[in-house]
């Protein structure tokens, strides 16, 4: 009886699901440790530590926004 | 003659179901952030109803697939889809009533193998498909979600834990509007179109739609968009407050990790073509946010209650759908059985919202507070 299921998707997914949570998790979380850090450092008046951090936030939010991309597409492109 | 009114009156149902579909199934896109103050709660219902609506027109591709590989589609009549309807809309409003999610989906999948199995006996149903289509999903939707958002929680406090709250905090409400909106396009996409199906379905038995892949008419798009954004817009806040604030008490860190965990979990699933219930993995990923932060933060009796209203969706519905379907051929073929049951169904609706409504508002709740 269960020879019908696709055991194949099922695998895939237990492995693929977690690991795009954690791509977006990281993500954000890259984001957010980022812009706060960036703006701590540059209240500090540390330059070099504030543009380090933008760029870490800007990755993330590129991350993000490419998460946030790949799900339109899948919605959009489903049969 | 019958038979058109027949069709008009499994239009209205389906349309119905819609709503109901909708206030049921708001609380998943929106619980969280309306929990964690993310957004207002008139807000969060009205983004949710305007993107369902957008949604809706996203793709048509599923229409006409419901059920299909479950029942065997030659014994669909427009009886047996009215008394599938009637299975699903009874069983939304009983979980409705005791502010438990439930799958909408499961529940119309429930009534229409119901009412053929009514119809047609045991041979109407493909048990094989029942296994592949609800059983397994049901079972692997809320694991998967569950680990995924846990994971998701101790990633997020590895990362954020020594900064400050303040910025933290509103960072993360951002966060769940973003992931709030994803969930209710994907949610448009994925619901309305059921009742599309359904519609088409009847227009096809009826004989006003030909061919082997029929399109749905505009209107039928028009209509549906517009009956599951309504219904969204009347917010089911008992299930809002169940998922946002009772199941467990989150901050915007496990809103986000639960909101965003669920729908990575079901957009990764749709792209194996692997579909899982919005529901079960929302719901899943509410309770890996709060059981990884602290078990004893999860209420697991409630989280027990709702996975009784899971297990129960399927018999119960089908127990309603075949029901239905046995008192409609009472009355003969004609219109007379389903015109009896709809007027009956409508009396059972405005009994349950006015004993809603004695016991404090049932629509227009105002937020549930953390």
């Amino acid at each position: 009886m269960i020879a019908t299921i696709d055991t194949d998707a099922l695998l895939e997914l237990m492995w693929a699901a977690p690991l795009a949570v954690a791509t977006v998790t990281i993500a954000y979380g890259m984001l957010v440790n980022g812009t706060v850090r960036a703006l701590e450092a540059r209240r500090d008046r540390r330059t070099l530590a504030a543009g380090g951090f933008a760029v870490l936030a800007v990755l993330g939010a590129a991350l993000f926004a490419a998460a946030i991309v790949f799900g339109l597409v899948v919605m959009v492109s489903k049969d | 003659m019958d038979s058109d009114i027949i069709l008009v009156i499994v239009v209205v149902t389906a349309l119905a179901f819609d709503f109901t579909n909708g206030f049921h199934d708001t609380a998943n896109a929106i619980a969280t952030s309306i929990s964690t103050r993310a957004l207002a709660p008139r807000t969060a219902v009205t983004l949710a109803s305007i993107l369902n609506f957008v949604g809706a027109f996203i793709s048509l591709q599923v229409a006409a697939t419901i059920a299909s590989g479950i029942v065997d589609a030659d014994l669909i009549t427009t009886t047996v889809i009215f008394a599938g309807l009637i299975g699903a809309i009874f069983w939304n409003l009983v979980t409705w009533y005791f502010g438990l999610p439930s799958s909408s989906s499961h529940a119309l999948i429930g009534g229409v193998v119901g009412a053929a199995f009514a119809a047609a006996g045991s041979d109407a149903i493909l048990t094989q498909g029942l296994i592949d289509k609800v059983v397994v999903p049901a079972v692997v939707a809320p694991i998967v979600a569950f680990l995924g958002a846990g994971g998701a929680i101790l990633i997020t406090y590895r990362m954020i834990g020594r900064l400050r709250p303040g910025h933290v905090n509103r960072s993360y409400r951002v966060g769940q509007i973003a992931s709030a909106s994803l969930l209710s396009l994907s949610h448009g996409t994925n619901d309305a179109q059921k009742t599309m199906g359904i519609i088409t379905l009847a227009l096809v038995a009826h004989g006003s739609l030909t061919g082997e892949h029929p399109t749905p008419p505009t209107w039928v798009v028009v209509s549906s968009a517009t009956a599951i954004a309504l219904g969204t817009y009347s917010g089911g806040w008992r299930i809002i407050r169940t998922m946002g604030s009772r199941i467990i008490k989150m901050d915007p860190a496990q809103g986000f990790a639960a909101q965003t965990g669920g729908s990575a979990v079901l957009l990764t699933a749709a792209h194996l073509g692997f579909p899982l219930s919005t529901t079960h993995s929302i719901t899943g990923a509410v309770l890996g946010a709060g059981a990884a932060k602290r078990l004893s933060a999860v209420r697991w009796g409630l989280a027990g209650n709702i996975v009784v209203a899971w297990i129960l969706t399927l018999p119960a519905a089908a127990a309603v759908g075949a029901v239905t379907y046995g008192l409609s051929t009472l009355f003969g073929d004609g219109a007379l059985g389903p015109l009896l049951i709809s007027v009956g169904l409508l009396t059972l609706m405005g009994l349950m919202f006015g004993l809603r409504v004695r016991r404090g508002p049932a629509l227009t709740a105002p937020a549930p507070e953390t």
